[in-house]
């Protein structure tokens, strides 16, 4: 399941309803991105997401639907924030259920790799000091770069 | 004309498209179901009987594309790359609009499953809606628009008729012994009959291909950038290329969307389409940055990637969400 929003989320509500009535699955991997009050520069207030509605929602399926092909998944929850948002809130929550825990390790650090390197969501940054749109960083480009075959 | 899904002794048949040239192909079609107000106001605020009427009608189109070829005896089973269906809820005509699009990369046209799409979608808000109101009434199912394919693009012509005759093709492309010239025609009586008995035509415009979703939560975007549209221009415009410039590129550039004459390009990929819109403003020469990516009708795409009449374009940096 794929919802891109702007309202909050509540990762334990959605980890929950990824394993009700499942007695098959053996772990769950939850990861939350949280919105950090430093970056590229400090005092950051709050951030604005912006993305490409339509090519957004089809390229995190995408992403998706590649995490099912090279694990053994039995379940995926994927949420991204859009909008205005504030230190500590949170922007993305990736959970992954598979029978055991190696795939849902795995397929969780896939999905997030693959979102930072490819979905359209755009990051401006406002700070004490004025508005800066983020830009992209070579570790994110390494790291999903590594699961490349 | 001829029919080509008749042999020479008058037999059905399938076409043979095995030799055809593999195209980009899109259909666009619409239709309408009128209800009363009472029922579109009951859908409206989800408070009809059997749930979310809209959602599931929305699925059963694409469902009911998937499986044409299951219906329609002669029509080849396709990979379909995208179907997508959408309402609009019409207060002052009191009905929803409906409108399917269905592309593919293939050999045979997909007008077949985007009139399918759009039938079965009416027939489940009909299904959906039932319970409270027998008199809903569906109609003016017809293909908008096609593209692609060796019989060229066509696209309804509402304003010689003011909705109500036969819509015609396209000057451009004679319509005879097209491989598909059967099944627009089939779609065409159903156009032909409606407005004199409804008050509530609807308008040539009513039915847009990004159309908003009444329910829907709208997009949120720093700039004015509407929901992706679909690669079929609307109709009565000259070709051209829908441009979107996106976040920082957006701001840098001071556009958001603008739409260049497809005439204009010099080769029809996205280089040709850089050095059309540098020849307008030369601020446009920042696209040629490498860091700029590119999207074709919402699908990543590189310098030299085709470009037809109709196709959204977007220009982004490189992204930073997560």
């Amino acid at each position: 399941m794929i919802r891109v929003q702007q309202e909050r989320f509540d990762a334990g509500v959605e980890q929950a309803a990824l394993v009700a009535q499942r007695n098959d699955i053996g772990a769950v991997v939850c990861f939350t991105g949280l919105v950090r009050d430093f970056n590229e520069r400090p005092d950051v207030t709050a951030l604005t997401l912006e993305h490409y509605p339509g090519m957004t929602e089809s390229a995190l399926g995408e992403i998706v639907a590649e995490a099912a092909r090279r694990w053994s998944l039995d379940g995926v929850r994927l949420i991204h924030r859009i909008g205005r948002l504030e230190p500590g809130d949170p922007i993305v929550l990736v959970a992954v259920a598979s029978a055991h825990r190696q795939a849902a390790f795995d397929a969780c650090l896939f999905i997030m790799d693959y979102l930072k390197t490819r979905a359209p969501f755009w990051k401006k940054e406002h700070t004490v000091n004025g508005d800066y749109w983020v830009a992209e960083r070579d570790a994110d480009r390494q790291a999903a770069e590594r699961w490349r075959r | 004309m001829s029919l080509t899904h008749i042999n020479a002794r008058g037999e059905a048949h399938m076409v043979d498209v095995g030799d055809k040239q593999t195209t980009r192909r899109e259909a666009l079609a619409s239709g309408r179901i009128l209800m009363q107000p009472a029922t579109l106001a009951l859908l409206a605020e989800g408070g009809l009987p059997k749930g979310d009427v809209l959602a599931t009608a929305r699925i059963a189109g694409i469902q009911a594309a998937k499986r044409t070829h299951e219906l329609i005896p002669l029509c080849h089973l396709l990979a379909l790359s995208k179907v997508t269906v959408d309402f609009e809820l019409d207060q002052a005509a009191s009905c929803v609009h409906v409108s399917a699009l269905c592309r593919l990369s293939g050999q045979t046209g997909v007008e077949m499953e985007a009139l399918t799409a759009v039938s079965v979608a009416c027939l489940t808000l009909y299904d959906m809606c039932k319970a409270v109101d027998r008199t809903m009434e569906i109609g003016e199912i017809r293909l908008q628009a096609k593209s692609g394919g060796r019989s060229g693009d066509y696209r309804y012509d509402a304003g010689a008729s003011d909705g109500v005759g036969p819509p015609q093709p396209s000057a451009a492309q004679p319509s005879a012994a097209q491989p598909s010239a059967a099944q627009p025609s089939a779609a065409q009586p159903s156009a032909a009959q409606p407005s004199a008995a409804q008050p509530n035509a609807v308008q040539p415009n009513a039915v847009q291909p990004n159309a908003v979703q009444p329910n829907a939560v709208q997009p949120i975007v720093t700039g004015e950038c509407q929901e992706g549209c679909i690669g079929i221009a609307p109709r009565g415009e000259a070709p051209c290329i829908h441009v979107k410039c996106l976040a920082e590129l957006r701001e840098r550039l001071g556009v958001s969307d603008l739409e260049i004459p497809f005439e204009a390009l010099p080769t029809p990929d996205i280089a040709g389409l850089k050095s059309a819109l540098t020849a307008r403003d030369a601020r446009f020469a920042m696209l040629a940055e490498s860091r700029v990516l590119c999207a074709i009708n919402q699908v990543m795409s590189g310098e030299d990637s085709h470009l037809t009449d109709g196709d959204e374009v977007a220009f982004f940096p490189p992204v930073t969400g997560g």
